[in-house]
């Protein structure tokens, strides 16, 4: 390889600076509140797998948000989530009694996040 | 509009009811299908029930009430609406608290209460029963005796599977009986959201079982795995309103099915006779008189029977055409000619133009130009449910019957109608082995109300007998035979829930209507 090393800085892209537009990085407790929000009233524990621990390199195009809902569809103290928009199931688990954490809610009528559960499309 | 145009002096009038469609919850008004799958049915089934079944298995288990009824003030107090249940033991670990049983919104907490500062520390959802833990199917510990509630699965053997065609041997063991398809190798399996865990032991017979009915068991499990079921519970009859069947007249319900307008085995002069007797054109002056009394009419489905040789799918000839809707032209006369006189409610069958899942939606009222124009002419869903007088009917027109007894077997069709009532479900085989549509928020077949009356159609034979529960509910079941067959229609007095039929015979010799008691 008889490349001057002035063209290494060629092929190793160097890090972007700290600059532009970033999402607003929330804090631990916040995040963690909201995921431990959808898996009340049950005794299931969400693997680690599924518990983002949000390494900003790595972020596919899902966010915090979209993390706790899906926490919610994985939940099987509310049934199954296929078949069926995230609403619909929430007020489902609302009507039978389950007590389904009123933040999914807010966030489902509110903010833009995904209507379909997890696998809508997928299976 | 009286029922008469014959030459009497004195007018004999109808009797009037009132009458009340209670459908609603079988109506598949805006439902979409979007990919709706059937677990969500079962998830809805089986959340409903197991509530259910935590809050009466106090009943199956009684426990000695506690002494400690001053406490529970103080737990009102603190959480403004939560109910008391019962107050199961005191704990003597360290012997200065009790446990107490509450109910909120349907779950069932164990709440710790402790005597001196009277404060309470609310436990985890652990609901106990005289000493008896439930649990999840996945919570199971060998050899701990518990209770279990969850969805029965039938593993059959010779029940027909879709993946048949694609098994490589086939010298498939042709089936003995095709329309039963029990074997002695049959078991039950548990199911909830955790996990399914097999039934073992002698108590639970799989012949009487279905898959789909929610139960709880109290067993334990064994070194093998299985769960060595100990006892079992059912739900048993839901809570019924008491109707005021006091100082009342005879006011007769008539219940036919199965009349297969157009079929080969339908005699038309048999069906012209019972409309002639409904509408008082029969007998004398005495039996005008009882035609009077005949407040409503209930066809449980099968009304009519299009030749299934031309729905093969292809295009239709004009000269068949006509002979496709000529059995519901002819319907259709008949019926109006009810109409004018009685209410009559039409329910869709099997064979009827109506959709296959159940529940079976209304049939077209496009079908019946000459009977839509009559108020009394009710176009019914299958299951139906009203109310006449304050008397509550359920019924449908055979299909969850048929299918229980395909997969399960019973003295009679009556026995099969109390299990289903006994389970508060209509169709707990359906969507396993029966068509559904898939409801996600609910389900529609599970029966919150007793009804006083409980008929089904298109029976082999007639069968009726008084059902009691344990709460003094009391249910008359029906089962009303194919009137094709047999000429039977099936008569009930709504004075005093009393059964009687109606026979109607063609032949030559045997020309005459009779009432037998």
């Amino acid at each position: 390889m008889a490349t001057a090393s002035s063209n290494i800085k060629g092929f190793y892209r160097q890090k972007k600076k700290e600059s532009g537009i970033r999402k607003p990085t929330s804090t631990k407790s916040d995040k963690s509140s909201l995921l431990h929000a959808a898996t009340l009233g049950s005794d299931f524990t969400p693997p680690s797998a599924l518990v983002s621990h949000g390494s900003p390199d790595l972020k596919d195009d899902y966010d915090k948000n979209e993390d706790v809902l899906r926490q919610f569809d994985m939940n099987s103290a509310y049934g199954p989530c296929l078949g069926m928009s995230r609403l619909a199931r929430w007020e489902r688990a609302q009507r039978l009694g389950l007590n389904p954490p009123k933040e999914i809610e807010d966030l489902l009528k509110g903010t833009k996040v995904r209507s379909e559960c997890l696998w809508d499309g997928c299976i | 509009m009286t029922a008469m145009e014959i030459d009497t002096e004195k007018n004999i009038q109808r009797k009037h009811s009132t009458y009340q469609s209670l459908d609603k919850t079988f109506d598949i008004q805006n439902e979409i299908y979007r990919g709706q799958q059937y677990s969500q049915i079962y998830f809805a089934r089986l959340h409903t029930m197991r509530t259910l079944l935590y809050s009466l298995v106090t009943h199956w288990k009684p426990s000695c009430p506690c002494l400690l009824m001053t406490f529970i003030s103080v737990i009102l107090e603190v959480s403004g609406n939560l109910e008391v249940m019962v107050v199961f033991r005191v704990l003597d670990f360290n012997g200065i608290g009790c446990e107490v049983y509450v109910v909120d919104r349907g779950h069932l907490y164990m709440v710790l209460v402790n005597f001196i500062s009277g404060a309470f520390f609310k436990f985890f959802f652990s609901p106990i029963c005289n000493g008896l833990g439930f649990c999840t199917v996945l919570g199971l510990e060998e050899g701990k005796e518990c209770i279990i509630v969850g969805t029965l699965f039938k593993h059959m053997q010779l029940k027909p599977c879709v993946l048949d065609e694609y098994s490589k041997e086939r010298s498939a063991v042709p089936l003995v009986k095709p329309h039963n398809f029990m074997h002695p190798d049959d078991h039950l399996v548990l199911e909830d959201e955790s996990g399914r865990v097999k039934l073992g032991g002698t108590v639970l017979s799989p012949s009487t079982y279905v898959t789909g009915g929610v139960v709880a068991l109290h067993g334990k499990e064994t070194t093998a795995g299985d769960f060595l079921v100990l006892d079992v519970f059912e739900a048993g009859l839901a809570p019924q309103i008491e109707p005021q069947l006091k100082s009342r007249e005879d006011k007769y319900v008539v219940f036919i099915s199965g009349v297969s307008v157009g079929s080969s085995t339908s005699n038309p002069l048999q069906f012209q006779l019972l409309v002639d007797h409904i509408t008082g054109h029969l007998g004398d002056e005495q039996e005008q008189g009882i035609a009077a009394e005949i407040v409503h009419v209930v066809f449980a489905g099968n009304s009519v029977e299009i030749p299934l040789g031309l729905l093969n799918g292809q295009n239709l000839a004009s000269k068949d055409q006509s002979r496709v809707s000529e059995a519901v032209q002819v319907l259709d006369i008949l019926l109006s000619q009810i109409a004018a006189g009685v209410s009559v409610d039409i329910m869709p069958g099997s064979n009827d133009p109506a959709n296959f899942a159940l529940p079976q939606q209304p049939l077209n009222r496009c079908l019946f130009p000459g009977s839509r124009t009559f108020n009394t002419f009710n176009s019914c869903t299958n299951p139906h449910c009203f109310e006449l007088d304050g008397v509550r009917f359920l019924g449908t027109s055979g299909q969850n019957i048929d299918d229980l007894k395909k997969y399960s077997e019973a003295r009679d069709e009556l026995e099969f109608m109390e299990r289903t009532l006994k389970w508060r479900h209509l169709a707990p085989t359906a969507p396993n082995t029966l068509g559904c549509y898939p409801f996600t928020d609910r389900d529609p077949f599970l029966i919150e109300s007793c009804p006083h009356v409980y008929f089904v159609g298109n029976q082999d034979k007639y069968g009726t007998r008084i059902l009691e529960g344990s709460e003094g509910q009391m249910v008359r079941l029906i089962s009303i035979p194919k009137f094709c067959n047999t000429g039977l229609a099936v008569v009930l007095n709504l004075r005093n829930l009393e059964c009687h039929t109606l026979s109607f015979g063609a032949q030559p010799s045997t020309l005459k209507t009779f009432n037998d008691a």
